[in-house]
């Protein structure tokens, strides 16, 4: 059963070792097109939106055709641009709570459908368990027969009432799934458990970061202090209740230490209460939400990088603060193990006396000068994760999904009805089975030959990259002509 | 680029001479401004012209010559040709017309590219490229008394900020309204130098205007100083202790006067309007107060015939009377089981009863008070000559006053249902255990002693039980008071309305609707090849709406205080409510 | 990397659990360690039957509690009880309880003083007699129906929220509907002196009992029981007298409740599934208060 879906041979595997650029063995691969699918996009900032944008940018890169669609943000309705001809569909679905859309299964399949026949789609990849339009975009998907990818972000639990709702409707959203991507190995496991897939179809890919966003920079932080850096958003999941009983011990030991602390949250006043109890108002600094774009510049200010969450699939916060060249300390949680070489990482146990050792250890090593130079790190961290390498394990994906066979109605009903259990897989397979009469409907009102064909701004016939090839031409013949002006 | 030249109408059967005008600065424009004929001296030109520029701030200069051959006299264009020497001009334009042709000839002389001046030149005309010639005409008396919307000075809105360049038409309109002075000579003058502009025919003045010019300066200061005398007045020391001032804040006369004596300082200041928006304000106010006053008065006559005053006086009474016996009827039943309503016998009877007594309270006041009503109202008509503004916020007031019982009951119910939904807000969250934390401005839990649950479960049922109750007369009163308040809102309305509109300016658009102007149009008169083109330009007058939005006076507008969300909102917790609310009031 | 591999990868390279290396494995690779941190049921208690028959039984004795202060609602309602006679009731077995309590121990925080006390009944009584001409007004105009059906809302929703882990800072929310209740029932009954009567008597059995209960349970184990046996009967016996249907029902939910849901407790005990694995988020286990006091 392993072996089953292999295909190429032995020697495929070691072709890649190559860090950043285009792979060796990929010219003549075929171009999928691709369309994204999240709640969560620009102008939402985040880890899930700057990963779809990122992931989209190299795949366009590698020739492929790639959209986006979302909800519409406010005035922003209908289709825009973004770099290197992104197209991003935004559309008027209504929004329920904390960005995400509000769901009844049908009423976005109108919509969808006309997005994936004008963009003669032919793999939707939808992105992140919280978010409605994703699961929905799926299940019309595998209605209209396109393959279908999914990427999970996040780490769930098991045991509350909500916990089992969402996985029974996560099960059911990826029983037919084609593949799933995971950001690490924990992540992989955890999601394998709660939709009781078999993981086989679950790859995992981790997240990157870009390096030249976060380049470190020692003339910004003061030499004479040690500063202590935390940017996260301030709830209970990222342990900020750990960080208020670190703060005081911390502070009255080490008289020369200092606390950075970004970002906005519910916790902010645990924080407020332990500076003004412990009167600590010029060690420890909270400066509210940051912008992404400000992010690197607290960053550079700091020593160490200290994350104290509860709950981690891949901490993105981790790479960027290895990356500015600080020292990381962190909690031992989720995939947080996984993803920093034990060299440029202190683990520690979630709780306040054992980050308070790592902290020491770390602060011991940085007093003595035996941290390396933080242009060292800057350089170890940038070859370790990049987004070209993630577009090109991917690629790998589509290229296996696409020799997929979408399941048929019948056996998606039969499967839909075995794997998911008999309660939730009958109403859903009912669900699935009016939707395939909608989709008739659909078909019958305004047939797939009568929609327009979109014309392609990435992608092999993509327009952008004609247009400025056509004017890099029209630029050098400019110059021949008046070579001697 | 193409020359445009703004001809004059007047000037297109003049005889040839030279043509005074401006070149505007940065378009390829000129504008020519009158003729002047032979013969003449050109030092006396040149001194003429310098005296107009500094008296009218307006780069006025020769353009060019323009000639228009009569018979005999042939043989003038050499000599208009020779012309360009004496005033030397960066560019020169000879226009030439000939007897029973509509198109000009058109030639322009660039005097600084060095070409000596040729007879026919290929730069104009129209073809050929960077030339060409078109030859505007306008109306220069209406282009002078137009005003160009969006004014400067941030009238509407206009793109011309501090630091912005004026526009070719602004331009055009400026340079001809400021060369008032150019056209005061006419042809009947003996001055040295003949012209020919819009007013060379003669000037038109009216004596019934010259003499009320002559008349508006001691009147307005003799208007001033009887204003100066009611501000010092108003300004008292007995006048100005607070109960008075609120009194006074509250009666829309009171309002109404003092906007007045506003607006009659604007009009009765005795220096000229310095620019056009000033000027149509003290227009429309004057206009304004003045129909309000002609309103006004023919009210009283009509009101002051047939003894109408004592009629009105003696149905006072009756219809006060009958009022309050609705409310009595209203409150009656009430106190039984008004629509099946479940409502507790008790706390129904008593609070019946509360306002019972005060209608007693009411009717035996108006009808102390009957005896002196018709020489009240008497004395009080007598306002009316103010304005029928005056009058309207007298009788508003009136209204206010006879409804004083309505609104006490209403403030009465209001208080009481505002306290009952508040203490039932705060004790619904002592039943789920929690407390509002004032500092933080949250509900966070606590947890209570017994004794403070037990008491506050006993308020709460207490409270949650007499709810209908309140509710129902709290209803019935706020409805009655909104009453009241939507008809004296809608007086205020026609007050305000009577007050702001601009009825100056709206009878000047449809009147001399070139003054207002919001832009030009542009009208092909003659189209021949060879010949510059010949357009015709006329002006757009502005739109009513924008009349009306731009020269509306600010009032102190009866506008609602909040929106209808929050005012729902407002009613449904049992808050005091003052839908109207006037803008220079401090108190509320 | 790749995704696809042979199945004759040299595996001389050992898979690690790491990110930041490049390994010669396909990314859908699944090693043998896969899932080797999954734990099942870490930490889940494993009941026995008696002792969980012996928790159940509060559950039971708060429900005769109910029943026992509606069987003397009815009564009043009836006109077999007179107010009076209850009034007498109630003061002597308060009067028992607070001599009782004080023989177990006392109040432990020595907060409440004597003389605290004392003011507090002061307080209750002296309230509840100026308010009851009041509170019997209130549901005047209510059809019975109405008034029947809220109380039973409000009963029933402070047997479900009572605080059964921590009975003696009664639940603000228990309390008050109990309260809630009782005061709609009483302003049912034909006078001002039954309704202060029947309130009485309601902060007795809901607000002064529970605690007592507590007190007995910390301190004499072995009583409880006995206590709870003796509500539930009272409870069954009160009704029996007035609706023996009423009773019958009674004692088939108390049997239920005491035998019979231990037994399912057990049962669906077995079929905890319980997965524990390095996913989950990490329970703080520490007072992290401390550092704010």
């Amino acid at each position: 059963m392993m072996g089953q879906r292999r295909t190429a041979g032995p020697t495929a595997s070691f072709s890649s070792k190559t860090k950043d650029g285009v792979a060796a063995g990929q010219q003549d691969s075929t171009k999928h097109n691709i369309c994204m699918v999240s709640d969560f996009f620009y102008p939402n900032m985040g880890g899930v939106e700057s990963h779809i944008y990122q992931l989209s940018q190299c795949l366009i890169e590698r020739g492929h055709k790639v959209i986006i669609a979302t909800h519409a943000y406010g005035n922003r309705k209908g289709i825009r641009y973004l770099t290197n001809g992104l197209k991003v569909y935004y559309l008027p679905l209504q929004v329920m709570y904390n960005q995400s859309t509000a769901t009844t299964c049908f009423h976005s399949l109108p919509l969808l459908r006309c997005v994936f026949v004008r963009e003669r789609i032919t793999v939707v990849h939808a992105h992140s368990s919280f978010s409605a339009m994703a699961h929905d975009s799926l299940f019309h998907a595998k209605t209209m027969g396109l393959n279908t990818v999914f990427t999970d972000h996040s780490l769930f639990g098991f045991a509350d009432v909500s916990s089992v709702l969402t996985n029974k409707l996560l099960t059911v959203s990826l029983c037919d799934t084609n593949h799933i991507i995971c950001v690490s190995y924990t992540s992989k496991e955890n999601t394998v458990l709660r939709a009781a897939l078999d993981p086989e179809i679950v790859s995992v890919i981790p997240n990157a970061v870009d390096p030249t966003d976060f380049t470190p920079d020692p003339s910004q932080r003061d030499d004479s202090k040690i500063t202590i850096v935390v940017v996260s958003r301030l709830v209970y999941r990222k342990g900020i209740d750990l960080l208020g009983g670190i703060i005081p011990e911390l502070c009255l030991k080490y008289p020369d230490l200092q606390f950075l602390i970004g970002g906005e949250g519910p916790k902010r006043i645990v924080l407020e209460e332990v500076r003004e109890k412990y009167q600590l108002h010029d060690r420890v600094r909270l400066l509210g939400a940051l912008e992404h774009k400000d992010v690197r510049n607290v960053l550079i200010q700091g020593h160490i990088f200290l994350n104290t969450s509860l709950t981690e699939a891949f901490c993105m916060a981790i790479v960027e603060g290895a990356s500015c060249g600080l020292q990381v300390v962190s909690t031992r949680v989720g995939g947080i193990p996984e993803v920093l070489p034990e060299d440029l990482i202190t683990l520690c146990e979630p709780t306040v006396s054992s980050l308070c050792q790592g902290l020491e250890m770390v602060i011991a090593r940085q007093r003595a000068g035996t941290v390396p130079p933080p242009a060292a790190i800057h350089s170890r961290v940038r070859t370790l994760y990049t987004w070209r390498n993630v577009a090109e394990r991917t690629e790998k994906v589509y290229d296996r999904v696409a020799k997929e066979v979408v399941l048929p109605l019948d056996r998606r009903l039969v499967r839909l009805r075995a794997h998911c259990g008999s309660v939730a897989g009958s109403i859903f397979a009912f669900v699935a089975v009016l939707d395939f009469l909608f989709l008739l409907l659909l078909q019958w009102l305004i047939p797939d030959s009568l929609i327009d064909v979109a014309i392609d701004a990435s992608g092999p016939q993509g327009l952008w990259g004609q247009r400025r090839a056509r004017k890099r031409e029209l630029n050098a013949n400019h110059h021949e002509g008046t070579g001697t002006g | 680029m193409v020359l445009k030249i703004f001809f004059p109408q007047c000037c297109n059967m003049a005889d040839s001479g030279l043509l005074v005008g401006r070149w505007l600065p940065g378009q390829e424009s000129a504008v020519v401004l009158a003729v002047i004929h032979y013969p003449f001296i050109p030092g006396q030109v040149k001194r003429y012209l310098s005296d107009l520029q500094r008296e009218s701030q307006v780069e006025l200069s020769v353009l060019g010559s323009w000639s228009m051959p009569k018979e005999g006299q042939e043989g003038m264009e050499s000599f208009l040709r020779d012309l360009s020497t004496i005033f030397p001009q960066g560019r020169w334009l000879q226009l030439s017309r000939e007897m029973g042709k509509r198109a000009f000839n058109c030639q322009v002389v660039q005097r600084d590219m060095g070409a000596p001046p040729s007879a026919e030149d290929e730069n104009c005309n129209g073809n050929g490229k960077g030339g060409g010639v078109i030859l505007i005409h306008y109306d220069q008396r209406k282009v002078m008394l137009s005003q160009l919307h969006p004014t400067e000075g941030g009238a509407g809105g206009g793109d011309s900020a501090t630091g912005a360049e004026p526009s070719q038409l602004r331009l055009v309109f400026q340079t001809v309204a400021q060369s008032q002075p150019l056209f005061f000579i006419d042809k009947y003058d003996d001055s040295p130098l003949k012209l020919t502009h819009w007013q060379s025919e003669g000037r038109e003045a009216s004596i019934l205007v010259e003499l009320a010019k002559q008349a508006s300066v001691p009147l307005c200061l003799l208007l001033t100083w009887l204003l100066s005398l009611w501000t010092w007045l108003c300004s008292s020391r007995i006048l100005n202790l607070w109960p008075v001032r609120f009194v006074s804040s509250k009666f829309s006369t009171c309002v109404q006067l003092s906007y007045r004596a506003e607006h009659l300082q604007t009009v009765s200041s005795p220096r000229k309007a310095s620019d056009h928006r000033e000027f149509m304000r003290k227009a429309n106010i004057f206009v304004s107060f003045f129909v309000d006053v002609a309103l006004g008065l023919l009210l009283i006559s009509w009101l002051y015939r047939e003894n109408r005053i004592g009629r009105l006086a003696d149905t006072l009474v009756p219809v006060a009377d009958h009022v309050a016996k609705e409310l009595q009827e209203l409150l009656q039943w009430l106190m039984g089981a008004p629509a099946g309503l479940k409502m507790n016998r008790a706390l129904d009877q008593v609070l019946g009863r509360f306002f019972l007594y005060h209608i007693h309270l009411w009717i035996s006041y108006i009808h102390l008070m009957s005896p002196f009503i018709e020489r009240i109202l008497w004395y009080v008509g007598l306002c009316a000559c103010l304005g029928l503004t005056f009058a309207l916020s007298v009788l508003s007031d009136i209204v206010a006053l006879l409804t004083f019982h309505i609104y006490c009951f209403y403030v009465y119910g209001a208080r009481l249902y505002c306290l009952k939904i508040y203490g039932l807000s705060a004790l619904w969250r002592l039943f789920r255990g929690k407390k509002w934390n004032v500092l933080r401005q949250r509900v966070d839990s606590c947890s209570y002693d017994l004794d403070q649950l037990f008491i506050g479960t006993l308020l709460f049922t207490i409270l949650l039980f007499l709810l209908p109750t309140t509710a129902l007369y709290y209803l019935v009163f706020t409805l009655l008071r909104l009453v009241v308040v939507l008809f004296q809102g809608l007086i205020h309305l026609s007050v305000d309305f009577i007050n702001s509109f601009p009825l100056f300016a709206t009878v000047l658009r449809l009147c001399r609707p070139y003054r207002l102007s919001e832009g030009v149009k542009f009208r092909v008169l003659c189209e021949e090849s060879g010949k510059p083109l010949h357009l015709m330009m006329e002006i757009n007058p502005l739109r009513y709406s924008s009349v009306l939005q731009l020269y509306r006076t600010p009032t102190y507008s009866c506008y609602p205080k909040d929106s209808w969300m929050a005012l729902c909102r407002k009613l449904f917790v049992g808050e005091l409510v003052y839908p109207w609310r006037h803008k220079s009031t401090k108190t509320d | 990397m790749g995704a696809d591999s042979g199945p004759g990868a040299p595996s001389a390279v050992p898979w690690r659990k790491v990110l930041y290396e490049r390994q010669p494995f396909p990314d859908n690779y699944v090693d043998r360690r896969f899932l080797e941190e999954l734990r099942h049921n870490v930490g889940v208690r494993q009941y026995r039957y008696w002792p969980v028959v012996r928790e159940a039984s509060l559950v039971a004795q708060q429900l005769s509690c109910v029943a026992v202060f509606l069987t003397l609602w009815w009564y009043m309602y009836e006109g077999q009880l007179s107010p009076f006679m209850l009034l007498l009731a109630g003061l002597m077995s308060a009067l028992l309880g607070y001599a009782l309590y004080e023989a177990l121990g006392g109040s432990t925080d020595g907060r409440r003083t004597r003389l605290a006390d004392l003011q507090s009944a002061a307080i209750f009584l002296a309230f509840t007699f100026g308010f009851s001409p009041v509170l019997k007004t209130l549901t005047e105009s209510v059809s019975t129906d109405t008034v029947y059906a809220m109380s039973a809302m409000m009963l029933l929703a402070h047997l479900v929220t009572f605080p059964y882990t921590q009975p003696s800072p009664p639940g603000s929310l228990s309390l008050n509907a109990a309260l809630f209740g009782s005061v709609c029932l009483a302003s049912r009954l034909p006078g001002a002196l039954h309704t202060f009567a029947m309130l009485t008597c309601a902060l007795l059995v809901f607000a002064l009992w529970p605690c007592l209960l507590r007190r007995l349970r910390d301190r004499a184990e072995w009583g409880f029981p006995w206590a709870a046996a003796l509500v539930s009967v009272g409870g069954v016996c009160g009704l029996a007298s007035q609706s023996p249907g009423g009773a019958l029902l009674l004692a088939l939910a108390l049997l239920v409740l005491i035998l019979l849901c231990p037994l399912l407790l057990l049962w669906l005990q077995r079929h905890k599934n319980n997965i524990h694995g390095p996913w989950d988020e990490a329970e703080i286990r520490e007072d992290l208060s401390r550092f704010l006091q």
